[in-house]
């Protein structure tokens, strides 16, 4: 049982905030939920979208075809009409003249005079978000209740009046189609039974969340899509969780806030995307030589350069494996799930201290910026490392100071911080001896290199293999990192029910890559890679560093992320080839084009 | 209390024969030793440079951070354990060069921090190009047919956006420089204190005799340091003079609360909230 759903609106109109609540609804009724938003690079007018995948089998990602669609501008029918499915229903506001449209075939068409809703009610004209949502609701059958829940929720800050007037909107819209609605919609839902514990949360707000679990307490960034909502999350929440959080001049400052936090003895981080990063790059350097922990987290979007502000990519990967001049190691991490931004967001934390170094968390804007049902996170289960840290070192000599940066077989010095007697040395950015001060040595700089290297042996044990979705032994395997697991994992029942058996192999940890991971790999038997990339940038480290390389790439680059129906495409495209090497490319139709002029001719 | 002995380190500082530079290394732990501090409860903190050598040079712990950069890792000490003495040095390339954006910015703030700006008009570690206090006309590497730009002028620029403790020292005055130092670490808020230092090795103009010859002590003036009008006039007096007037001494110092403390989560120093399990059960209803 699935329903599909989308608003869509200008932007500005409210559609964001609505999508959300009624997605909770949804959640509370015990269904999976995706909410998934799609919006232009501005803050008024153009054309927002949220959909909402409700299923009560588990789902993972957003889908190209709607059960309903919701609009509230010309736009919207333009965009949308090819996207409903056989049996559904196109809702628009009546206000709308649509005499020029062309309107879809095979679907119920249904305008509804919100304008006069509105006025009839007497409510604000913000609310036909409101009213839709009832009228939505209405035509599944689905009872009010949560949603008069959330409405109360989420509006009784502002006053009971505003909570009273939008329960009188949702109800105005549940009675309007209950009484006009002459279509045939055969989806009906009834609210299952839920333990209450499902929450609906974004890739952004659970890695905030997992940062807070995990013990940051400073936590500095500048705003950029789509890493932004990261910082309001954690400012909003800053006196709750007893945290500081600083929005800085740029991200140069942002990520050296953090650095000197973490020199200071706290953890903290900072969250960007790509443009932001690559001002961050010089520092990742200092955190490295200086041997600080710092925790990175990078949303990618679509670049070069300011590129497509608002849409998604995994195009930064190979920029963070070598951002920064010099070599030195890091980590990359890259969550498949928004319980992977959580908890691997929390140990990105550990591995920055156990290793005294830079750690990147990679999300982008698909994984960040949409919501997904999940289980409450449980904080108890994140397990603190804080690494080697000498809070009581022997009494110095005069003159004398800590060796900070002693020779260890491990590669890792034990740290002190500012405040504790006898441990005074200086982190630095240039090459350094054991008790910190500046060497241009030879041999120390050579010692000091294989040092830092050396914690890679360590580290390498310390990093877990990658998951395999399904059977182990499936005769397909589609490899993928980061957030493509999610359509990877829809397109599975979808081959399933083409009698396509296959199974996904995920990596959440990019690098360092341990060699035994290829055990995992070489036992696959054909393999397709998805990467939402041009160049199959992580192909090319498995390559590198595994020696291992997938029958077959499929590349998608033009600012979505994969749909679970193109991963099924490619799989049985390559399946028919008998996975000879190849590389496919995955494009979308371009009806999404906001600012085309043809499109728009016909609008207005 | 701690000891000049106790700030001293074992290594000789590498800067020139004569280099102003040492006269602020003396004068820092000068100011160190009046005001109580530790060395252990003492961090500098410095971008790249000449400059940047100074956590080297001072027993305390350190931060020797990027070109530029001094401000920022400062800020993020200081906001993780503000009972430190955190001390920012840097250059005048450094600070108000590539690193002008953190120091208008943070003087918005006012920490309680103090920076210390080694402004001798000229970038000396890279060899001697022009810098962002180089004056006009002056011929360097960089500027070969004379400098085609005005200076900038830090004291006005850090009046202007609400640095609470705004000085300028002299490096061939050591102990006029210790007590103004001193003073911008007693300070609670941001203190700079902009240090003519002059570069003997790629500053012809600039020398120890040129400062001495133009500069005058404004408390020998009964310089009122409370009035902001009087501070900006007397801030402006070097370039409005034509270089023939440069006040040192302290220009203005005001009261204001501290960034931390409006930080009602500083109560105690974040650092000493340790890592303890945090309760999100809260915060996770709210997705529900």
């Amino acid at each position: 049982m699935e329903f599909t759903w989308i608003i869509g609106a200008e932007a500005g109109a409210g559609s964001m905030v609505t999508g959300r609540t009624l997605a909770k609804v949804f959640a509370r009724g015990g269904y999976h939920v995706i909410g998934y938003p799609e919006y232009p690079s501005l803050i008024r007018g153009g054309h927002n979208t949220y959909q909402i995948r409700a299923s009560d089998k588990e789902i993972h990602s957003p889908v190209k075809k709607n059960d309903v669609v919701v609009a509230l501008n010309r736009d919207g029918i333009i965009f949308h009409r090819e996207h409903i499915n056989k049996g559904g229903v196109l809702i628009y506001d009546s206000e709308i003249d649509a005499s020029s449209i062309r309107m879809p075939e095979g679907v119920s068409v249904f305008p509804v005079p919100l304008k006069q809703i509105i006025e009839q009610n007497k409510l604000d004209p913000r609310m036909a978000n409101t009213i839709t949502v009832g009228i939505s609701l209405g035509l599944i059958d689905y009872p009010m209740d949560d949603f008069f829940k959330l409405l109360e929720k989420e509006f009784s800050r502002k006053s009971k009046e505003i909570v009273d007037l939008n329960v009188k909107a949702a109800k105005a819209g549940y009675d309007y189609v209950k009484g006009n609605f002459k279509g045939n919609f055969s989806i009906k839902f009834k609210p299952m039974k839920n333990d209450g514990n499902t929450i609906v949360i974004g890739g952004n707000e659970a890695f905030a969340l997992g940062a807070v679990a995990g013990g940051v307490k400073m936590f500095a960034a500048y705003p950029m899509t789509p890493a932004s909502s990261v910082l309001h999350y954690l400012a909003e929440k800053e006196r709750d969780f007893n945290i500081v959080v600083k929005q800085t001049e740029d991200e140069i400052a942002a990520v050296e806030y953090a650095i000197g936090a973490a020199y200071a003895g706290v953890r903290a981080g900072t969250s960007t995307s790509g443009g932001g990063f690559s001002l961050m790059v010089e520092s990742l350097g200092l955190s490295a030589l200086s041997e600080t922990p710092v925790v990175v987290f990078l949303s990618q979007r679509p670049g070069p350069s300011t590129c497509l502000p608002t849409w998604t990519e995994q195009g930064d990967l190979r920029f963070a494996l070598h951002a920064s001049q010099g070599e030195f190691l890091r980590v990359l991490i890259a969550p498949g799930t928004v319980d992977e931004e959580f908890y691997l967001g929390a140990e990105a934390f550990n591995f920055a201290e156990k290793y005294q170094l830079p750690v990147i968390v990679m999300s982008d804007k698909f994984l960040s910026e949409s919501h997904f049902s999940a289980r409450k996170f449980e904080p108890s289960k994140v397990k603190i490392e804080r690494g080697e840290i000498a809070s009581n070192p022997k009494a110095l000599k005069p003159m004398e100071r800590f060796e900070r940066y002693k020779i260890t077989k491990s590669g890792i010095s034990p740290r002190t911080f500012p405040g504790t007697q006898n441990g005074m040395h200086v982190a630095t950015s240039y090459e350094h001896r054991e008790d910190s001060f500046s060497s241009e040595n030879f041999e120390n700089r050579v010692e000091m290199v294989d040092k830092r290297a050396r914690k890679q042996k360590l580290l390498e044990k310390d990093i877990p293999l990658p998951k395999i979705y399904g059977k182990k032994d499936a005769p397909i395997s589609i490899i993928c990192w980061g957030s493509q697991l999610l359509p990877a994992l829809d397109a599975l029942p979808i081959l399933e029910a083409k009698g396509v058996h296959a199974n996904v192999i995920h990596f959440a940890y990019l690098y360092p890559l341990p060699k035994r991971i290829r055990a995992l790999l070489k036992a696959a038997k054909n393999t397709i890679m998805i990467e939402n990339n041009s160049t199959a940038q992580f192909a090319g480290m498995l390559k590198e560093f595994l020696s291992f390389r997938p029958n077959v790439l499929a590349l998608k680059y033009d600012g979505r992320q994969f749909f679970p129906d193109e991963v099924a495409d490619a799989v049985e495209k390559a399946k028919a080839d008998k996975f000879r090497r190849k590389v496919m490319r995955v494009v979308d139709k371009g009806e999404y084009e906001y600012y085309n002029p043809a499109l728009y001719s016909e609008v207005r | 209390m701690a000891t000049l002995e106790d700030f001293t380190v074992r290594e000789k500082p590498q800067w020139c024969p004569g280099c102003g530079d040492f006269a602020i290394n003396m004068a820092i732990k000068n100011a160190l030793v009046e005001i109580g501090a530790e060395p252990h409860n003492t961090v500098i903190v410095s971008g790249v440079g000449c400059s940047g050598k100074m956590p080297h040079y001072v027993r305390s712990y350190g931060f020797e951070s990027l070109h530029g950069r001094s401000l920022p890792p400062a800020s993020g000490i200081k906001l993780a354990n503000h009972e430190l003495n955190v001390i920012s040095v840097g250059g005048d390339g450094d600070g108000y060069g590539i690193g002008m954006g953190h120091f208008i910015h943070i003087m918005r703030r006012n920490y309680d921090l103090t920076y210390i700006v080694h402004d001798n008009q000229v970038y000396g570690l890279t060899t001697g190009q022009a810098a962002p206090t180089t004056q006009k006309g002056m011929r360097t590497k960089s500027t070969p047919y004379g400098n085609l730009e005005d200076p900038v002028h830090p004291l006005p620029i850090a009046l202007t956006m609400g640095a609470t403790y705004v000085a300028r020292g002299f490096a061939g005055d050591l102990k006029h420089l210790s007590a103004l130092i001193a003073g911008g670490i007693k300070h609670k808020g941001f203190a700079l204190i902009d240090v003519l230092q002059p570069c003997v090795t790629f500053n012809k103009l600039n020398t120890y005799q040129y400062w001495q010859q133009r500069c005058y002590k404004l408390e020998d003036k009964g310089h009122d340091a409370s009035d902001h009008a009087k501070a900006m006039e007397k801030a402006n007096e070097d370039w409005t003079s034509n270089y023939e007037k440069i006040p040192i001494g302290l220009f203005y110092k005001e009261n204001k609360p501290t960034y931390e403390s409006e930080l009602p989560q500083l109560k105690t120093p974040l650092l000493k909230h340790g890592i303890k399990p945090v309760g999100l059960e809260a915060a996770m209803d709210e997705f529900i």
